[in-house]
């Protein structure tokens, strides 16, 4: 049981990292949503997949049974799926922020943090006096077809 | 505004009414049972969101927006936070640590019924989410319906112009 | 009244008539500022009487750490308070007359009311981080008043200089002070010495005590880190003849005379504070010789002194330790007076530079005199506290075996110090060089005369009679020597009996203040030609100097934290998050390494290297499970094979899909329910973010280069120990009473049937809590730039760029 459910934690963290080292922003969000899935996954399945019963008390019983479902990394997973998806939203939102600003959605192009150094030691003085070719003021070049 | 019009299937505009209030009343169902069913505060507050989302793409995400208990999804967040914050406090009362659920029997004449604080508790997560996550969503909704009016703007070279000025004079 | 004079170009910048923002103090205000440290002065001098040492007084601070509030009046202590309130006297006197009518007089007061606060605080302190703490006060109050004339860029390179110098040397002190709590198990200093001697030199407590040595080197200037003193001289001279003279840089000594009775036993702690002391002593006294301006000849001196005092301290014996007693009140009692002369030359005659100086006894009769009685001290003449001072080190020198280092660098000392004493004393004033490029000098204002005479004068009336003085030596002397030396009969060893006493060898001590004497006049006479053949010499090593290194340092941490952060912070986010995966995957791969007893074995006990862990056994898969997981791992597949972007949040949606059917089949519900309502409205979310990038002209994804062998390299790695820590985690046996009280206690205490949701909101309930805020936090946080987005509409509008 626990090979199957391997392979596929294992091909999505995968494909989810490899997405989330992209150059292009929005694949990078996606590869996050993806690597959240596939930690989801593994945190469930790590409390044993081995029933198909709910973790539910029949009416007029006082304890769960044995065969029921392990309802401990249920609760966990739970509150896990909507906050990873609050922050994939977060996320989502600062990619449109950024593309429209930016004019950008490569990654490569974006510099505003750290733009490239103009003196041996001092901090670039602005984005505008450092880097003749910054986002803002000069088309991209490569990337769009 | 015609292409907006085409947009949008209006089909759906007309059946969204109905539906929304069903999903809402589903996901107060699945609220409510959550204690002994499966179901609980997440799980409908999600459900709401649905029901939320729904009417934004039908009707657009300010209408959305006013549908909302309090019109507002920051406060409605902010509510249920307050009322599952609020449900841990009688515990303090029968000297009990925070959060430590109280639970009674209420007669009604008829019948009993059984309250507890782990009822607020739980709506508060239900608010708190179908506020936050519909939140999330209407704004994203609300971008792209902004994006809407743009292929109207004409003057694009000029605008971004004066964009980019008015963000040199920013810094 | 100084107003009149022209002295602009002195290191007391600021002069009266220069327009600065501030207020001038009264007469009033200044003398309730010198109250102060007469006040305490005349409290110590009553205690000294009325109480027995030593006094201590302690109350719990950092009760948690085991840090006490303590302080010890002992005979050290008695002996540093009596300089720093005596002296302080003085120079709060002084400090009046010099700045008369200076804007910032009343920070300059302000300023060394904290810093005297803070000595006070550091030679009583009983706690090694009580000790600390004023110890850092003293080098920030100090950063301050060396700094005081900061519109003069001089001015603040050298305070920047004292300041880094010696705070880096507290860094040092402070860990090896936590070294020393440590080893010891309490941070009280009076147990540390009373455990020490018993104590095992483990390499901690080796590396403990070369660390506070390096503080008290940095504090007291010794070599290597003696630049620092004599650039200090940018201070205005009150603040030099307190700090940089009197108190301050004796810090260093008192610290390593304070724990010499705890170490002083250790061979390398008596060579290595023989040899530093004797090398600071020599060479200091040599780089006297390259300067013409007087404060920093003085200042060398008194580099050259601290080293005397160091070496004392090293050498064992009861000599040398009632010899660093009289000499550090020996020379508070003549340096301190020679630089509040220097400051009155400078300040009346209008400059320092000793070329420049000459025959100034006619016009500053009074300020000549105390020079003279001072300098008189410093050679060492009899009859004088100095020769007092000379004669305990002469004779603690005489019981010991000494280095050739030692004797070599005292013997340098010692004559250029009666140099020094003549330039200082008879040049300037009894010389004619120099006279004719005088201005009309005056004598100074009694404020800046009364000090050093008085101090000056006490020095020789202790040297006519020290026995004034010799029950605070003595004491000081008793409290710098090892607890517990009582002799076998169990009758107390009195080593001190004879301290001050001249002693009766008359010969050797006449041979020997003689051959000084006269070294130190040929000095004197020969101090131009001297000057000009070292300074030519020693320019060409300069480079080579302490000074050149710290300038090499400070510009090198700049550059190489440039270098570093340029690395680290790239602004590439492609290249982050390879970095980020990897170390996500060396964690983990690293756990499973050493789990597996691979790696490391040994390092880890207990539970963690089990050594040998296991995969899981293969178990047929239930059918429903198998499916979902396929389409977990076709979705994820293909979401990695498309480029275009709708697909692939398609494909993505469909493992958020599998993942809810595997859910459902594994008997979660709720979970299934809720992975597929946020799946939905991933779903549409996504899609109206990619509407929006389409109006924003970015309607296809960005492509990778086709070989990026380290994503791919970082991805298999994550993806692999993931993966793997979640086989072997499921190869062991699971822990079930967790699940289990979480299953029988359900209904009895939460009347609840839905166990996952019982946790939720009862069982854990301030989890959730705290989870559903950091829901709405997320969406808070998103609010301003949602708004800011819907803002910007009215003058976006960009064309699709193609």
């Amino acid at each position: 049981m626990i090979w199957v459910i391997a392979l596929a934690v294992w091909t999505t963290l995968l494909v989810g990292a490899r997405l989330a080292m992209s150059r292009d922003l929005f694949r990078v969000v996606v590869g996050l949503a993806l690597i959240s899935s596939g930690i989801v996954l593994m945190l469930f399945s790590s409390g044993r997949v081995s029933s198909a019963e709910p973790a539910v008390i029949a009416a007029g019983e006082k304890v769960l049974p044995a065969t029921a479902a392990n309802p401990l990394p249920q609760a966990l997973v739970l509150t896990a799926i909507v906050i990873g998806f609050a922050l994939i939203c977060f996320a989502f939102i600062l990619v449109v922020r950024v593309v429209r600003d930016a004019e950008t959605d490569d990654a490569e192009d974006l510099r505003y943090a750290e733009p490239a150094p103009t003196h041996a030691v001092e901090p670039p003085a602005s984005p505008e006096g450092c880097d003749p070719r910054h986002p803002l003021d000069e088309p991209r070049t490569g990337g769009h077809p | 505004m015609k292409r907006r019009m085409n947009a949008r299937v209006v089909v759906l505009e007309t059946v969204v009414a109905p539906l929304y209030w069903i999903i809402l009343a589903a996901s107060v169902w699945i609220l409510l049972r959550g204690h002994n069913e499966p179901g609980g505060g997440f799980i409908g507050g999600l459900v709401a969101v649905g029901a939320t989302v729904l009417w934004g793409a039908a009707r657009g995400p300010s209408s959305a927006r006013h549908k909302l208990p309090f019109g507002d999804p920051v406060l409605l967040a902010a509510v249920g936070v307050l009322a599952s914050a609020v449900s841990g406090i009688p515990a303090w009362f029968v000297g009990a640590s925070y959060l430590t659920h109280q639970s009674f029997m209420l007669p009604l004449g008829f019948t009993e019924l059984w309250v507890s604080t782990v009822m607020l508790f739980d709506a508060g997560v239900y608010l708190c989410v179908w506020g936050a996550v519909s939140g999330f969503g209407l704004g994203l909704l609300a971008i792209d319906d902004d994006a809407g009016d743009e292929g109207a703007d004409a003057a694009a070279p000029r605008a971004r112009a004066t964009t980019k000025a008015a963000r040199r004079a920013r810094r | 009244m100084a107003g009149t004079h022209d002295h602009s170009s002195g290191g007391h910048g600021g002069a009266p008539g220069v327009a600065l923002r501030g207020h001038a103090m009264g007469l009033a205000s200044r003398a309730a500022f010198t109250l102060l440290p007469a006040a305490a002065l005349a409290l110590l001098l009553w205690a000294l009487g009325a109480f027995e040492l030593p006094q201590v007084w302690r109350t719990p601070w950092v009760p948690s750490l085991g840090i006490d509030l303590a302080f010890r009046l002992d005979g050290l202590s008695a002996l540093m308070l009596l300089l720093i309130t005596g002296v302080g006297t003085g120079v709060f006197i002084y400090a009046g007359g010099y700045l008369a009518g200076h804007p910032h007089q009343r920070r300059l007061y302000g300023a060394l009311t904290a810093f005297m606060l803070a000595m006070i605080g550091c030679v009583t302190a009983d706690d090694l981080f009580v000790l600390f703490l004023f110890w850092e006060m003293t080098s920030l109050t100090s950063f301050l008043l060396v700094g005081f004339n900061h519109h003069d860029q001089q001015s603040r390179k050298s305070a920047q200089q004292a300041l880094l110098v010696t705070g880096s040397g507290g860094l040092a002190m402070f860990a090896g002070f936590v070294l020393l709590a440590q080893a010891f198990g309490t941070s009280s200093i009076s147990a540390i010495i009373a455990a020490a001697p018993a104590a095992e030199a483990t390499p901690a407590l080796t590396a403990a005590v070369a660390l506070v040595l390096v503080g008290a080197f940095t504090k007291s200037a010794q070599v290597p880190f003696h630049f620092w003193l004599p650039n200090a001289m940018a201070a205005p001279t009150p603040v030099s003849a307190y700090l940089h003279s009197a108190t301050m840089v004796k810090l260093g000594v008192y610290l390593v005379a304070r724990l010499d009775p705890a170490f002083g036993a250790w061979d390398w702690w008596q060579w290595t504070l023989q040899a530093v002391g004797a090398l600071t002593a020599g060479w200091a006294m040599v780089l006297a010789l390259r300067e013409r301006d007087l404060k920093r000849i003085l200042a060398w001196s008194t580099v050259a002194t601290l080293g005397t005092l160091v070496l004392l301290v090293g050498l064992p014996g009861a000599g040398a330790t009632a010899a660093v007693a009289a000499l550090l009140l020996a020379h508070a009692l003549y340096k301190a007076p020679l630089f509040f002369v220097a400051g009155n030359v400078d300040h009346e005659a209008g400059t320092r530079i000793i070329d420049r100086l000459g025959n100034l006894r006619r016009a500053m009769p009074w300020t000549a005199t105390a020079a003279l009685l001072a300098g008189l001290s410093m050679a060492g003449i009899p009859l004088t506290f100095g020769f007092v001072a000379k004669d305990a080190i002469n004779s603690a020198k005489a019981a010991e075996q000494l280095l050739p280092l030692v004797q070599i660098g005292y013997g340098v000392f010692g004559a250029i110090a009666v140099a020094v004493a003549g330039v200082a004393a008879i040049r300037i004033f009894w010389s004619h060089r120099g006279m004719k490029e005088l201005p009309k000098a005056h004598e100074a204002p009694i404020a800046l005369v009364l000090p050093p005479l008085v101090l000056a004068l006490a020095g020789v009336v202790l040297g006519a009679v020290p026995s004034i003085a010799r029950p605070l030596v003595v004491a000081a002397a008793e409290a710098m020597w090892p607890i517990g030396t009582t002799g076998v009969a169990g009758a107390l060893e009195r080593p001190f009996d004879h301290v001050l006493e001249p002693s009766f060898d008359i010969a050797s001590m006449v041979g020997m203040l003689a051959v000084t004497l006269v070294v130190g006049a040929v000095v004197y006479f020969f101090w131009d030609p001297l000057h000009r053949a070292f300074d030519r010499v020693a320019g060409r090593l300069d480079w080579l100097g302490s000074a050149a290194h710290y300038a090499r340092i400070l510009k090198a941490i700049p550059r190489s934290a440039a270098f570093f952060t340029r690395g680290l912070q790239h602004g590439r986010l492609p290249s982050y998050s390879v970095a980020l995966l990897l170390a996500a995957a060396a964690f983990l791969g690293g756990a499973i390494l050493v789990g597996g007893g691979l790696l490391g074995a040994g390092m880890f006990d207990g539970a963690f290297a089990g050594g040998g862990l296991a995969l899981p056994a293969w178990t047929p898969p239930s059918v429903a499970i198998t499916g979902a997981c396929l389409l977990i791992t076709l979705g994820a597949l293909l979401a990695g094979v498309f480029e275009q972007r709708l697909a692939m949040i398609l494909c993505a949606g469909i493992v958020g899909f599998g993942s809810a059917l595997l859910f459902l089949f594994a008997g979660a519900p709720d979970v299934a329910f809720t992975q597929f309502t946020v799946e939905t409205v991933f779903v549409i979310v996504a899609a109206s973010v990619l509407l929006k990038l389409k109006r924003l002209g970015r309607t296809t994804s960005i492509r990778d280069p086709r070989n990026r062998p380290g994503a791919l390299l970082a991805a298999l790695a994550f993806a692999t120990a993931a993966t793997l820590v979640f086989l072997v985690t499921g190869a062991d046996p699971i822990d079930p009473s967790l699940s289990a009280y979480f299953s029988e206690r359900s209904v009895p205490d939460a009347n609840g049937r839905n166990v996952v949701n019982v946790i939720l909101v009862d069982f854990r309930a301030l989890d959730t809590l705290g989870e559903s805020t950091v829901v709405m936090l997320s969406f808070l946080a998103t609010a301003p730039v949602l708004f800011s987005l819907r803002l910007a509409r009215g003058s976006r509008g960009k064309e699709p760029k193609r």
